[in-house]
């Protein structure tokens, strides 16, 4: 009965498709204190390996600002993980291969608040852009559409 | 106004203020320079700040004027951009209201323009620049205008404390950003720092056993506050210059939305020598110390607290008549999480951002009327002179906002059907998310006047309308 639960088990695990982190990956989230969707988003990325903390701040395009986010590429948030700021609804799948791949960037982020992002309601109605930028005053550049 | 409109005025002015005596036609000459300066926000060992004042300080010279006495302000603009002053909460001749394009002609950088006026109500006010003003306002531009009861009330002291909000970079300057679209379809510019009178958690010494009147003024660009005096129980005076019923605040709270005033009587019946914090909780998990009452060592001035009435004098406002009262309504739109209502500005839940590339963020009724003021702005509605009307304002976003009218002072009836108490009157109503609120007013000023968001960059971004009164 064990072994059959443990094979069963394995076998489960060598099926699923693995998560590229298996540990949980610890974020900080700063956000205005009187806007909701970051919550959703925070949630999001918990059910899918994070764990978010969220810092409530009344200067958040100057915290986005600091961080390197351009000030036409805003997204309603700001979230520091692993070394990286991720600015915005940015589905998880890219903030994992960003967090896999390393570049030699300051971020990425999602513009605005795009329907049907995740921590959105709504339908996606369009391709969405997601920016790399660095803090050296180059122009931002294509980092994935979805 | 003319000159000899003016002198008009003065002559009518003097001969109802009977108590000014010999003096009563005198004009009170007042002169402001504004131009760029420095002050040190966090006292003497703190870094400077380059800012814009008003004759050099921050906040600008207290103008305590006297009711009914006309004054004369010659502003002088030593900026290199145009600037206005509008003289928050008085009711004052249009001409002299301060709104560019609106009112008058901006002031041009180094010309000079005089503002002439009697205000007729006692209380607590402000002024500020209407031009460019988020940045105006935003770089220190801001000054108490007190104007004296008639006959003198009887308090112990009389303070006042003029708040800002600074977004300061770490090296204590004015952070750039101004108008970011965050910002602006959000709650606005709140800042990183917070001063009384021009400083950062300044004690505030105070004495057992006084009673002060303690006028509170809130001049940020976007904060909104919500005060707490630890081991004190304000009674609120009055709001917006304004004499309400006196009363304490709900949950002791004093909520103090941007360009919004409040007089408190204040008994100091701490024991001497003790120290109480007065915190700011408005913002959840932000809550800060705003400043420190300290006393004094001395014995209580007085064995018991006084029992003398608090009411203060009401001011001359015209009578309402609601059997023949017009009706209008304005409905406040945009902003994040608004759910795609503005029309011409891109949805809000689609890929547009509201605010994005100056564009609006907000409209009053469908339209977004943008800046600070300019000629040309079509009033939203008419009214006949002397008029009463019943105002609605509704709030569709999910944004605070504290809306201001020009020129009049509104008796605020009901909020969400339920009644105000305290007969209060308020030039700045502060909206929470989906609020709506019944005021009305007595139409008994003609001009164009406007009806703005105080939050600055909600203004800028198109929550502002203009009415007219024939």
């Amino acid at each position: 009965m064990k072994l059959t639960y443990r094979l069963a088990a394995l076998a489960a695990l060598i099926a699923t498709p693995l998560p590229a982190f298996a540990a949980t990956i610890n974020a900080v989230m700063y956000k205005n204190p009187q806007c909701s969707c970051c919550e959703s988003y925070a949630n999001y990325l918990e059910h899918n390996g994070f764990k978010v903390e969220i810092k409530p701040v009344n200067n958040l395009s100057q915290i986005s600002s600091d961080a390197g986010v351009p000030a036409d590429l805003e997204g309603c948030h700001t979230l520091m993980v692993d070394g990286y700021v991720v600015d915005g609804l940015v589905p998880v799948d890219i903030v994992k291969k960003l967090l896999a791949e390393r570049p030699a960037i300051a971020g990425i982020t999602l513009a605005g608040m795009p329907a049907g992002a995740p921590g959105m309601g709504g339908e996606k109605d369009g391709t969405w852009t997601i920016y790399a930028f660095t803090k050296d005053g180059k122009a931002p550049t294509v980092y994935a559409t979805e | 106004m003319s000159r000899r409109a003016f002198l008009a005025a003065v002559a009518g002015a003097a001969a109802s203020a009977s108590m000014r005596g010999a003096h009563a036609s005198a004009v009170d000459e007042r002169q402001i320079k504004v131009a760029p300066g420095e002050v040190r926000l966090n006292g003497a060992g703190g870094p400077s700040t380059a800012v814009w004042t008003y004759n050099g300080t921050v906040p600008g010279p207290a103008l305590r004027l006297r009711q009914g006495q006309p004054v004369r302000v010659a502003v002088e603009n030593g900026l290199d951009e145009d600037t206005t002053v509008h003289w928050h909460g008085i009711r004052l001749p249009n001409a002299m209201d301060g709104v560019p394009g609106l009112t008058q002609t901006p002031i041009r950088p180094g010309e000079s323009f005089s503002y002439e006026f009697a205000p007729p109500d006692a209380g607590t006010f402000w002024y500020h620049p209407h031009a460019d003003s988020l940045v105006q306002i935003g770089r220190g531009l801001a000054g108490p205008l007190i104007v004296e009861e008639a006959e003198p009330v009887a308090f112990d002291g009389d303070l006042l404390w003029l708040l800002q909000d600074w977004r300061l970079t770490k090296d204590g300057q004015i952070a750039g950003g101004f108008g970011s679209m965050m910002d602006a379809s959000m709650s606005g510019r709140v800042g990183n720092l917070v001063t009384v009178n021009g400083q950062a958690q300044p004690d505030q010494s105070v004495r057992a056993g006084e009673r002060v009147r303690l006028r509170l003024a809130n001049a940020s660009l976007a904060r909104m506050m919500a005060l707490r005096f630890e081991g004190h129980r304000p009674v609120v005076l009055a709001i917006d210059g304004q004499p309400c019923d006196p009363h304490e605040p709900e949950d002791g709270r004093l909520v103090l939305a941007p360009a919004m005033r409040i007089d408190i009587a204040l008994d100091m019946q701490g024991d001497p020598g003790s120290r109480h914090d007065v915190i700011d909780d408005f913002y959840d998990g932000l809550a800060y110390r705003l400043t420190t009452l300290v006393y004094d060592n001395a014995s209580p001035i007085r064995p018991h607290p006084l029992s003398a009435p608090l009411a203060l004098p009401r001011n001359p406002l015209p009578e309402l008549d609601f059997a023949n009262a017009v009706h209008q309504e304005i409905v406040l739109q945009g902003g994040m999480m608004g759910g795609g209502k503005l029309k011409g500005a891109g949805g809000m839940m689609g890929m547009t951002m509201p605010g994005m590339n100056g564009g609006a963020a907000w409209a009053i009724n469908g339209m977004s009327m943008t800046g600070d003021g300019h000629a040309g702005m079509a009033p939203q509605f008419m009214l006949e002179r002397g008029a009463t009307c019943l105002l609605t304002m509704r709030n569709e976003t999910a944004w605070w906002h504290p809306m201001h009218v020009h020129g009049f002072s509104l008796s605020v009836l009901s909020r969400n059907g339920e009644p105000v108490p305290h007969r209060q009157w308020q030039d700045t109503v502060l909206l929470a998310p989906k609020d709506t609120v019944d005021c009305a007013f007595v139409a008994d000023n003609p001009g164009d006047w406007m009806l703005h968001c105080h939050v600055a960059d909600h203004q800028m971004a198109g929550l502002m309308t203009v009415f007219r009164v024939k």
